[in-house]
């Protein structure tokens, strides 16, 4: 990505020291509660109220809690497919919205916003609705095709599909909102120009304008994982014993107060994050170089 | 389609008991099969169970458990009411087993594979709420009552504490259901727990909303947290889980008002359209088991419904009257009756008691 | 823009995934729900679509309203909030050194990557009256001899309160604020800042005349973002709130659970649904006045 790299003086924003005493202080509240966790998962205590000394046997708990690795799995597969669907969906559908006129635009536009707007338990009622009432007629198949949909759809990870397609339908939305926000700056000449010069419209899609929308690409992928692997209400709908996630899980789990196993697990995902995102980012440097 | 044969020969493998190696096979095996897989679907509350009663059981008959959780028996309903996910064994408290049973959807039960069911103690052997017992095991049963910090709280023997409580203004918590609140308000003032009349209703209401200023918060069944923690001197909970905490805290104990409470009793039942009826029937049967019961009530410190299991223990545990209530304070209590009617008003009325 | 008759294939391309998703997984179900809401219990799990308005004449209860009434002030001041602190941040990764904002972007989605609900028990740890923030006052005040110079420290009360549930509400959607700026400023051009500081105007004036109405479709997607999923927040309230927490996120939430009164639901939800749409509206008509005004 070509960018504006040499900026200095008074649009040096990133070195004023309020704006970088801000976001340190920022990034001490929003951390001072993780902090607080990672502390915890430590601790010799069940009930995790004060501190009883140190411990690692909630992480040995956590790992041998086979139920718990289950849901984590499920989870990490659900966002991570979700993720993919919903950025590609989400881009497609910002890009039809920005790009064209069509009869009654308005309220289509009216329409993609509906899952943002709705209460998530009413949207998790309604998908346990069609659910059931799908799944009870295709039940009544004991063989044909649609009885071999319903085995292959029994397989992991095939049949985290149900939530996957509902957490896909509740954060694409969510992709495409900013991903359009970002591309109404753009300069359409510079697509024209490519098409002038023989590019074909993926070619000008692929070079010009994914380039330009590559943020808020990025931007929208991760809110809808971050989504995905949050969303507790709806899930909590469309779950069945073998498809609980890890939020479920620990709903049910500290609601009578949190465990140090689950402070742990919760350690442990911070820890995979991190050092996944190191290794991406380490991974993309040479490339980006050379681009 | 080329794979589609594969898979189902390995699915038949995998039924002959060689091994999970897909998790997800259990979704119909209904259908084709006549023999039951060696699987059984749990769904249960929180800390419930024995800490090893699951591995246990599996020992003893090869059937592999698994548990899921809930919070609440509204969210037990809500999960169920649209058709059963493929859960076998439920524990639901007894106003959800008559609702349940209103709404057909549990499955009766075959009392001819549940040979244990003599371990039941004999107040519980029939229920009102499931007559004759062909829907629901009894499994533990408790009060409502009041758990405080002695150094702080003078006197916790009436429901005055934690409703009217100005002594206290801002240290104390109640549940955060609305059924159980109103209901205890209604004790407090000399009425039924179950009580629908207009007028007593509305004395209940005022004087929730008049004892608000003094509530600190609603606790959604943390209220043991909270009073470990220091947050609140005078928690509204259930016994065992204020027991739990005053194992770890000498300063706090726990006592049923002098008005009268909540008796309830947690079932274990099976949902209609279990994938595995013969398994739950297998699991219940050894829930009811005299060793069994012991680990059981050992773990959750709850009033167990097993005489056989009650016989074992010790005094600590059958003497502890937080844990069996003498009888007339048991006489004073009443068990919660389960009607739409009440539900609607009960609901509607704790809204306006939140938003007043 | 063009018309859709310019380039069907591209036209259809780009509108069949999420039109066909949309209608699937999403508008089938609703109509279902919206069904109900129309629709009156004949029985605790059967209910039965009679046309009844009586589901929405029982929302329009004046506790209902009250409630509404108070999802929405505390939903304005939380995204407010949300807003003030977010801007500077996204502001700040997007002047930063190129090779940094991945990293200080994933900084700031990472704390929302653990779950809600044990971020929101982390939260009450740390502000408890025996909390982490309150042992550390403690701690400093008895350091500096005020327990000896004034008295013993007294604990500050600062959960279950309206505060707290703000505090918790911004807490909750940071980053749903976060990533739609920053996607937006990233892309401002910044001649456009550089000749209004050459033409004399102060560093607060180009941020208010230049930066902010530049950023506007950022600003406004972050709101709608963040604001919209506060109003049908139940957790948050239900954790964080004292007595009089109560949002109609949860007044929903006991329909469909413990009331089983799902028609209700139904009704109040879409309710909510139609007040959000006329503040979409509105939101549309000021912004258009805004264009026109600035130019843009």
């Amino acid at each position: 990505m070509a960018r504006r790299t040499s900026i200095r003086g008074p649009l040096d924003y990133g070195k004023s020291p309020w704006l970088i005493l801000f976001g340190f202080v920022t990034f001490i509240v929003l951390y001072a509660p993780i902090a607080q966790l990672i502390v915890f998962s430590f601790n010799d205590s069940k009930r995790n109220i004060v501190w009883r000394g140190f411990t690692t046997k909630y992480y040995a708990k956590a790992w041998n809690d086979a139920s718990l690795v289950e849901a984590f799995t499920n989870s990490i597969t659900i966002a991570v497919m979700c993720t993919v669907i919903a950025t590609i969906i989400g881009t497609a559908t910002a890009l039809w919205l920005w790009r064209f006129r069509f009869p009654a635009k308005a309220a289509v536009e009216g329409i993609m916003a509906l899952p943002i707007v709705i209460p998530e338990i009413c949207m998790g009622v309604a998908v346990l609705v069609l659910y059931s009432r799908v799944g009870h007629w295709m039940r009544g198949f004991e063989s044909g095709p649609i009885y071999w949909w319903n085995e292959l759809f029994s397989i992991w990870p095939l049949n985290l599909g149900a939530i996957t397609a509902a957490h896909i339908a509740f954060s694409f939305p969510f992709v495409a909102i900013v991903v359009r926000a970002r591309l109404i700056g753009f300069n359409r000449e510079l697509e024209e120009a490519s098409k002038d010069l023989g590019a074909s419209e993926w070619q000008t899609f692929w070079n010009v304008v994914l380039p330009f929308m590559m943020p808020g690409v990025v931007a929208g992928a991760l809110l809808s994982f971050t989504l995905s692997l949050d969303d507790f209400v709806i899930t909590f709908f469309t779950a069945g014993p073998e498809t609980n996630t890890f939020p479920v899980k620990v709903y049910s789990l500290v609601r009578r107060g949190v465990s140090p196993d689950i402070n742990a697990a919760s350690t442990v995902l911070i820890v995979i994050t991190l050092v996944a995102t190191i290794i991406a980012m380490r991974m993309q440097a040479p490339s980006k170089s050379e681009g | 389609m080329t794979y589609i044969p594969k898979f189902h020969a390995s699915r038949r493998s995998v039924l002959k008991g060689s091994g999970a190696a897909f998790i997800g096979l259990t979704m119909m095996p209904r259908f084709a099969l006549s023999q039951e897989e060696k699987k059984l679907n749990f769904y249960n509350w929180d800390t419930y169970i024995g800490e090893t009663t699951l591995a246990d059981f599996n020992e003893a008959s090869g059937i592999e458990v698994k548990m899921d959780l809930y919070a609440d028996n509204a969210e037990l309903f809500a999960k169920l009411k649209e058709g059963n996910p493929g859960y076998d064994v439920i524990i639901p408290t007894n106003d959800y087993v008559e609702r349940m049973m209103a709404a057909g959807m549990l499955d009766k039960l075959d009392k001819s594979k549940i040979p244990n069911m003599s371990n039941i103690a004999d107040a519980f052997k029939d229920a009102s709420f499931d007559p004759g017992r062909n829907y629901s095991v009894p499994y533990m049963w408790g009060t409502l009552g009041i758990g405080y910090r002695k150094s702080k709280v003078k006197d916790a023997s009436s429901w005055k504490a934690v409703l009217a409580g100005d002594e206290n203004a801002g240290r104390i918590s109640l549940l955060g259901d609305g059924e159980s609140v109103i209901g205890v308000a209604l004790q407090y003032l000399g009425h039924s727990f179950n009580s629908v009349v207009p007028a007593e209703m509305k004395a209940a209401e005022e004087l929730l909303i008049a004892g608000k200023k003094d509530v600190k918060v609603y606790a959604d069944d943390n209220g043991q947290d909270l009073l470990a923690s220091g947050e609140v001197d005078l928690a509204m909970e259930w016994n065992g889980d204020i027991i739990q905490v005053m194992s770890e805290d000498d300063d706090l104990s726990y006592s049923v008002p002098k008005e009268g409470s909540l008796l309830w009793q947690d079932c274990v039942c099976i949902p209609k359209g279990a994938p595995h009826p013969d398994n739950a029937h297998a699991f219940i049967n050894y829930l009811l088991d005299a060793d069994a019961g012991v680990k059981i009530a050992d773990t959750i410190q709850y009033a167990t419904a097993n005489a056989a299991a009650k016989a074992k223990m010790d005094e600590a545990y059958t003497g502890n009257p937080g844990i069996f209530p003498p009888d007339d304070v048991i006489a004073k209590c009443e068990a919660s009756l389960y009607s739409e009617e009440k539900t609607k008003l009960r609901n509607e009325s704790w809204t306006r008691i939140q938003a007043a | 823009m063009e018309s859709w008759k310019q380039n069907k294939v591209v036209f259809w391309v780009t509108a069949l995934p999420g039109v066909v998703w949309l209608l699937l997984f999403f508008l089938i179900p609703l109509a279902l729900i919206w069904g109900m809401s129309v629709g009156e219990k004949t029985s605790i799990i059967d209910i039965e679509i009679t046309g009844t308005l009586d589901n929405y004449v029982r929302s329009f209860q004046a506790v209902y309203l009250k409630i509404i009434w108070k999802s929405i002030w505390i939903s304005i001041v939380s995204t407010a909030v949300c807003l003030a602190i977010a801007y500077p941040i996204a502001f700040g990764i997007c002047f930063s050194p190129a090779r940094w904002r991945p990293f200080l972007l994933l900084l700031v989605i990472l704390p929302f990557w653990i779950n809600l609900l044990i971020r929101t028990y982390a939260l009450i740890a740390v502000f408890r009256t025996r909390g982490t923030l309150n042992f550390t006052l403690e701690w400093l005040w008895n350091l500096a001899f005020l327990d000896r110079l004034v008295g013993p420290f007294q604990p500050l009360e600062l959960l279950y309160n309206n505060g707290a549930v703000i505090v918790g509400m911004v807490y909750v959607f940071m980053p749903f604020m976060v990533l739609p700026l920053y996607a937006t400023i990233e892309r401002l051009d910044r001649s456009y800042l550089e000749a209004s500081l050459d033409l004399g105007a102060s560093q607060w004036r180009t941020f208010f005349s230049v930066t902010v109405p530049l950023t506007m479709p950022g600003i406004v997607s972050g709101i709608i973002l963040v604001f919209i999923p506060m109003l049908g927040m139940f957790l948050v309230p239900d954790l964080l709130g004292g007595t009089n927490a109560i949002m109609i996120g949860n007044v929903i939430t006991d329909q469909f659970k413990a009331a089983n009164d799902w028609p209700f639901g139904a009704a109040l939800s879409f309710l909510l649904m139609y007040v959000t749409f006329a503040a979409l509206a509105l939101r549309a008509f000021v912004s258009a006045r805004i264009k026109g005004a600035v130019g843009v």
